[in-house]
Order: structure tokens, then C-alpha cells, then sequence
């Protein structure tokens, strides 16, 4: 992925030669309602649960609902009003300067370099992305300083080599690292033995277990993370009220998980509020949509068309999927996780 | 009528007498073949008995769990796959159009190998008829035929189509380099080498990255184009840097007193190329020429790091999901199958028209 790397860096000169890829406030929100439709990323292959695609073709998957619930919250619903885009990984950022794409959705860290020298903006954080050690099970490890001496099998040039090489560093234990150039290399390495242990995201891990792997029980995620990577939704930079409308769409999700308002029963609460921030959010009272420059039931039917965060997790990541993932950290603050609401005023 | 031994053998004793004859005659041919027939059989029985003896064919109702805890293939992931796999993106209910439009192509190219077919007129009308039919079914818009974009075509149909437009596109362009690299005026042949060179040192890879997300960062709107066609003219130009040398590698085989003694007659400069020169040179050219063929083929892999959903990609997307993740192996051994069959194919017709035209026998 290196190689990959030093093309982005490339496409990045180009983009600073090119006049200014600023947007202006509001004009990717009015160019999306001009066009009719909102351009969103998908995967060139695939993601498994986050952007992958069905037997018919479809997009389906974490990130993908997500391009949903925004092309929703925009058009009112999004059938006809959103055009998934395959792109790699380094066409990301090339693709959101030039407005090919209005947003990146695609298992997207937040980082200090993307953020500034990139010039992009995050929305916050949908995710938080938990990289963890997975070793045999009979290595019986406990907390990831254990694996002290040992051989670690890693994607060459991907953010998890530099985790692991900073875990190492920081916590005062050694690994020696055995790079691949594919993620199929590298299990198959790691599953013939040729290392103790792999690093990746734990939903990538939970795949690796209960997919690939013959016997499940052979393989253990080793508690403790070595980081985490809050995963963000990323755009222009320059364009606050699309930010904001990033921020308040994941922010619904997580309210409405919050409030325990779903799919099913969010025609009830629109038509009786239990409280006034419902009724806000709602549209029964109006305002959340002007500010923002949408209409006032665009979470309304987000809610009703996709669910609450809860929903869309289940749906596919969770206990519907073959991943079968826990929430962990991104549970709500009041289940031990991290999610919490913004305040709807 | 005289009638020798052999002949009055009963056939299984004549058939014996060759096998031993050919394998058995000396202690150690007797040893050679036992040990071949060991090694080939410790290889080859584990080998079928994955492919065929154990392996799941069918999963009822896409169903992947009947493949778990199986010892043999899993071939299950390519009856529930094999759409997403030949097509990609391309919307389900459409992909009629997309089925047609690739035996459109495949038939065009075959009739394209057919002598009948050999003159620059009808090759032309050929491959315009057939790109035009080709295009009016993928991306639609008239006859009722809804509009699919080109970031949604996929699967083999893409890979093929970008074959095709790549050698189509290119190939006229590499018989211009090649003329112009060999043009007596230093300032042509020169700039000419110069760009051949240039192409050649830079990975197919940046050359396909450039064209799909810098160029449009430098050329005005109207020069855009769609980033299927930039990508297309990115690979033709590539594969014609590298024909173009072929190419000159043929024409420099001829003798040049052939060329002088056509001047002599009065020949003009295009007729001394199309009737005299280029057809000697495709002729000497022809095992490299399939050879890049072939290559050009492979290649047309590497537009999955620009996001078009190539045969490979589609492949790397039918096993990509929680389902599937585990047959891997299964899908890439289909997608070897899919290129194997194309490539074997270039290569037998690249066999039979170098017997056509006895090229190698001088």
C-alpha cells in the first residue's frame, strides 16, 4: 500500500497546484439538490460489513447505510437520489477535491494530516474502529504487551503496522514484523503459523474468525486494544453548513437510539412527543430543518427509512449479520460505550 | 497377404507391448515411470478430490453455511456469485443488456480473426457496428433503454471492453510512432523516441492514476471527457508505446532494398507502407504481437485501483462479504479459469495464423 501512498501524495500536488479546491458555505448542499442526487463512496471490491455488495449487485453494509440516511435526510428518501461510486483508497481524497464524491463514507480515520495538509473536514466521529492483536488461542494471551517476542504478520504499509510498531514503542515490548502485500497472504501466513499473531480492526478480526478460519475456537482477539481510530465522515473543507449537517445526521441516529425512538415506533412519537426535543427533532416543532437547509422532517424519515443507530448496527454489523460484532465502545455512554448525544435545544 | 505379429495380436497385448516398449524397457525407465506415476498421483488425487470429490456445488437458496467444516471446494460461492462476478455493478434487472453487449464484443473480435474480414474497410465497419451496438446496450438512453453510467458497468464485460478499446485505439496510434520513429527527419524521430521512451519507463499503474484523477485537475471541462475514456486512452497509449517497438522490430527484418526498389518503381510513400512494408512487418511481428496481446490482456486488471469494477475486482467483491470471505481461493481459481480461456484462446489463434502464413519457416 505504500506505492498507493505515494500516488495519493501525488494526486495531492496536483490538487494544490489546481486553484483552490475550497468549497463555500452551502454550495455542496446546493449543488446536491441541483443535481438531484448525492455522490457517495463505495469500495473497489469490497468491505466486509461496511461497504460490500449483495448477489444482485447492490451496495449494502455499515457505510453504505450511512450514504443512505444521508441522501434521506437531503431527498426524503433515497431511492433515485444516491449514486454509490466505487473508488480505491487512494482515490478518496482526489474524488471529494475535485466534487466527484459530496462525501467520503469508507472506514475513514480522522487524522491531523488529512484534516490539514489534505484539506478535508471530519464530520464527528460515526465509529470507533478497535485494533486489536488476534493470536492462537492456546498462546493464551491476555493484554497485548504479552506478545513480547513474538512475530506479528501485518499488511505492509497499512495504518496498523505503524499501530503496532507505536504500541510496541510505547509500551516496552518487542515484535518482530513479517509484512504481506495482501490481507489473503497474510491470514494464510498467520494461519499456517508463520506468526503469532495478526493486527487489524476487531470487525475485520470477527470476520477472520468466524468466516476463514476452520475452527473458530483455534483463534483468540486478545483483550486490550492496541488503539483506536474514530472513524469519521469526511468532506471539503470550507463548507460549514454541510458539516453541520454531517454532525447532525450521525447525531440523530445516536439521539434516537438514546430516546428509544426506532423505525417502528417513530410514527407514535411524532404524533404524541414525549418531550419537546422529540418534537424538535421530529419536525411537530419547526426549526431543525431551516437551519440546517432542509426540510423539518429529514430525521424524521431518516428515522422511519433506516432506523436508529442501534437499527442500522443490527442490520450490519450485529446479531442479524454473520459478524455477529459487539457494540464495545460504540455502545451509548449509559451501556459503558462512548456514544453520546449532542444537545437538541 | 502377409500379416506381421502386431497386427495379429489381440489389441490388448499390442497395446501392452507399446506401453512397454515406451515406459518399461529399461530398469531404469521401470523406475522413471513408477516414480512419476507416484509423484502424480500424491499431486493429483488430493487435487480432484478438492476440486470434484468433495468439494459443494450448489448452495440451496445462497445459503453459505453448507460449506462450513467442508474439506473440498466450495464451488456453492460461484452459483450464488456468478452474477456479481461476470457483471459487477451493472443493475440487476439490466443485466440482460450487459450480457448481450459482451457477445457482441467477443463475437466482433472473432470475426475480426476471420481472413473474409481483412481489408481496412470492412475491418472498420466491423468494429464501428460492434462498438456502437456494444455502447447503445451498456449505457442506453434511446429505445427505451434506461441510462447506465459508465462508473456502473463491471465484471467481465468491462475487462473485455477495455481490451478491445485499448488495442482498437491503440494499434493505429503504434503504427504512427513506428512510422514516425523511423521518419529520415531527426525532429520527428527523435521527439518520437523520446515519447516511446517516456511511456515505457513509467508503470501502466501512474499512467492510469493520472488519467483517471489528475488530468482533470489540469484540462479544461470540455477536454474532460468521461473517466472511463481517459482511462481507455491512458491504457491505448501504453500498449501503443509498446507495440509501436514490434512493430519497428518488424519493419527493420525487411531488407531495405525492398523499399528502395519500390521508390525506383515510383511508388508513393503510402503505398510503400501499406503495400510493401506493413504487411511484411506485421508478418515478422506476429509472435511478439500476439505476446503483447496477451500481456495487454492481463493488464487491464490493474483499473480496479481506479475504481472500475474489472472482472478481478467483481471477484474480489463476490467473496468480500461475511458470507463468502472464506472462499476466496474458490473465486480466484473461476476468475484464473475466466482469463485462461481468453488468453489460451489469443494464443491458438496466434498459433494458427502463424501457420497460415509460415512465419518462422524462413
Amino acid at each position: 500500500m505504500k506505492f498507493f501512498n505515494l500516488m495519493t501524495c501525488a494526486a495531492m500536488a496536483a490538487a494544490l497546484c489546481a486553484p483552490a479546491a475550497q468549497a463555500q458555505n452551502g454550495d455542496t448542499l446546493q449543488s446536491v439538490k441541483d443535481r438531484g442526487k448525492l455522490n457517495c463512496t463505495g469500495h473497489n471490491g469490497s468491505y466486509p460489513g461496511l461497504a460490500e455488495l449483495d448477489d444482485q449487485g447492490n451496495w449494502k453494509g455499515f457505510d453504505v447505510t450511512l450514504c443512505k440516511v444521508f441522501a434521506t435526510a437531503i431527498f426524503g428518501t433515497e431511492e433515485g437520489h444516491l449514486d454509490i461510486l466505487p473508488l480505491s483508497w487512494a482515490q478518496r481524497w482526489p474524488a471529494v477535491q475535485s466534487g466527484d464524491v459530496d462525501l467520503v463514507i469508507k472506514a475513514t480515520g480522522w487524522t491531523l494530516g488529512r484534516d490539514t495538509e489534505i484539506g478535508l473536514q471530519f464530520s464527528r466521529p460515526y465509529m470507533l474502529g478497535s485494533v486489536n492483536y488476534m493470536t492462537h488461542a492456546d498462546l493464551g494471551l491476555q493484554s497485548p504487551t504479552e506478545l513480547d517476542g513474538g512475530t506479528l504478520c501485518v499488511e505492509a504499509g497499512t495504518t496498523y503496522e505503524r499501530y503496532a510498531v507505536a504500541h510496541a514503542a510505547s509500551m516496552g515490548y518487542e515484535v518482530k514484523m513479517v509484512p504481506f502485500e495482501k490481507t489473503e497472504e497474510m491470514k494464510a501466513a498467520f494461519m499456517s503459523g508463520r506468526c503469532d499473531a495478526i493486527i487489524d480492526w476487531d470487525l475485520q478480526l470477527a470476520v477472520f474468525r468466524s468466516q476463514t478460519a476452520e475452527n473458530p475456537d483455534d483463534y483468540a482477539i486478545v483483550p486490550g486494544p492496541v488503539t483506536a481510530e474514530p472513524l469519521g465522515v469526511a468532506m471539503r473543507q470550507g463548507d460549514d453548513n454541510w458539516v453541520d449537517i454531517a454532525n447532525w445526521v450521525i447525531n440523530t441516529l445516536i439521539f434516537a437510539e438514546e430516546r428509544g425512538i426506532t423505525s417502528e415506533n417513530v410514527d407514535d412519537m411524532k404524533a404524541d412527543p414525549p418531550s419537546p426535543q422529540i418534537a424538535k427533532l421530529l419536525g411537530e416543532t419547526p426549526g431543525i430543518g431551516t437551519v440546517l437547509g432542509l426540510e423539518d422532517d429529514w430525521a424524521y424519515n431518516v428515522i422511519k427509512r433506516h432506523g436508529n443507530y442501534a437499527e442500522i448496527w443490527d442490520a450490519n454489523l450485529g446479531e442479524d449479520t454473520v459478524y455477529k460484532l459487539d457494540r464495545g465502545a460504540n455502545a451509548l455512554m449509559r451501556d459503558g460505550g462512548i456514544n453520546y448525544s449532542l444537545v437538541i435545544d | 497377404m502377409q500379416t506381421t505379429i502386431a497386427d495379429s495380436l489381440p489389441p490388448q497385448r499390442a497395446l501392452g507391448k507399446r506401453l512397454r516398449k515406451r515406459f518399461f524397457r529399461t530398469p531404469l525407465d521401470v523406475v522413471i515411470t513408477v516414480a512419476s506415476v507416484v509423484v502424480a498421483a500424491y499431486v493429483l488425487i488430493p487435487l480432484l478430490d478438492w476440486t470434484i470429490f468433495s468439494a459443494v456445488w450448489s448452495a440451496p437458496e445462497g445459503d453459505a453455511s453448507v460449506c462450513h467444516g467442508v474439506e473440498g471446494a466450495c464451488w456453492a460461492v460461484i452459483e450464488a456469485r456468478w452474477r456479481l462476478i461476470i457483471f459487477g455493478l451493472f443493475p440487476y434487472e439490466e443485466q440482460w443488456r450487459s450480457s448481450i453487449a459482451l457477445v457482441v464484443l467477443v463475437v466482433t473480435a472473432i470475426l475480426s480473426c476471420v481472413p473474409a474480414f481483412w481489408t481496412v474497410l470492412r475491418l472498420s465497419l466491423l468494429w464501428i457496428v460492434g462498438f456502437a451496438a456494444f455502447y447503445l446496450l451498456m449505457r442506453g438512453g434511446i429505445f427505451g433503454l434506461s441510462v447506465i453510467e459508465p462508473s456502473e458497468w463491471g465484471g467481465l464485460t468491462l475487462t473485455v471492453f477495455f481490451f478491445a478499446a485499448g488495442i482498437l485505439i491503440g494499434m493505429p496510434m503504434a503504427i504512427c510512432f513506428a512510422m514516425m520513429r523511423r521518419s529520415t527527419l531527426p525532429v520527428i524521430s527523435r521527439t518520437m523516441a523520446v515519447i516511446i521512451d517516456g511511456v515505457r519507463s513509467l508503470p501502466l499503474v501512474t499512467i492510469l492514476f493520472t488519467a483517471a484523477l489528475i488530468l482533470p485537475f489540469v484540462l479544461p471541462g470540455w477536454l474532460q471527457g468521461d473517466k472511463i475514456w481517459r482511462v481507455v486512452f491512458g491504457f491505448a497509449l501504453f500498449f501503443a508505446a509498446y507495440q509501436a517497438e514490434v512493430i519497428r522490430s518488424g519493419i527493420q527484418a525487411i531488407p531495405s532494398g525492398q523499399d528502395e526498389a519500390a521508390k525506383a518503381l515510383g511508388m508513393g510513400y503510402f503505398h510503400r507502407v501499406t503495400r510493401i512494408t506493413l504487411p511484411q512487418a506485421f508478418r515478422n511481428a506476429l509472435p511478439t504481437t500476439i505476446n503483447q496481446f496477451v500481456i495487454t490482456f492481463k493488464e487491464t486488471s490493474l483499473i480496479v485501483i481506479i475504481g472500475f469494477f474489472d472482472v478481478l475486482a467483481s471477484g474480489n467483491a463476490a467473496y468480500g462479504t461475511g458470507e463468502w470471505s472464506f472462499a476466496y481461493v474458490e473465486v480466484y481459481i473461476f476468475v484464473a479459469l475466466i482469463y485462461f480461456v481468453f488468453v489460451f484462446s489469443l494464443s491458438l489463434y496466434g498459433a494458427y495464423l502463424e501457420r497460415r502464413m509460415r512465419v518462422g519457416q524462413h
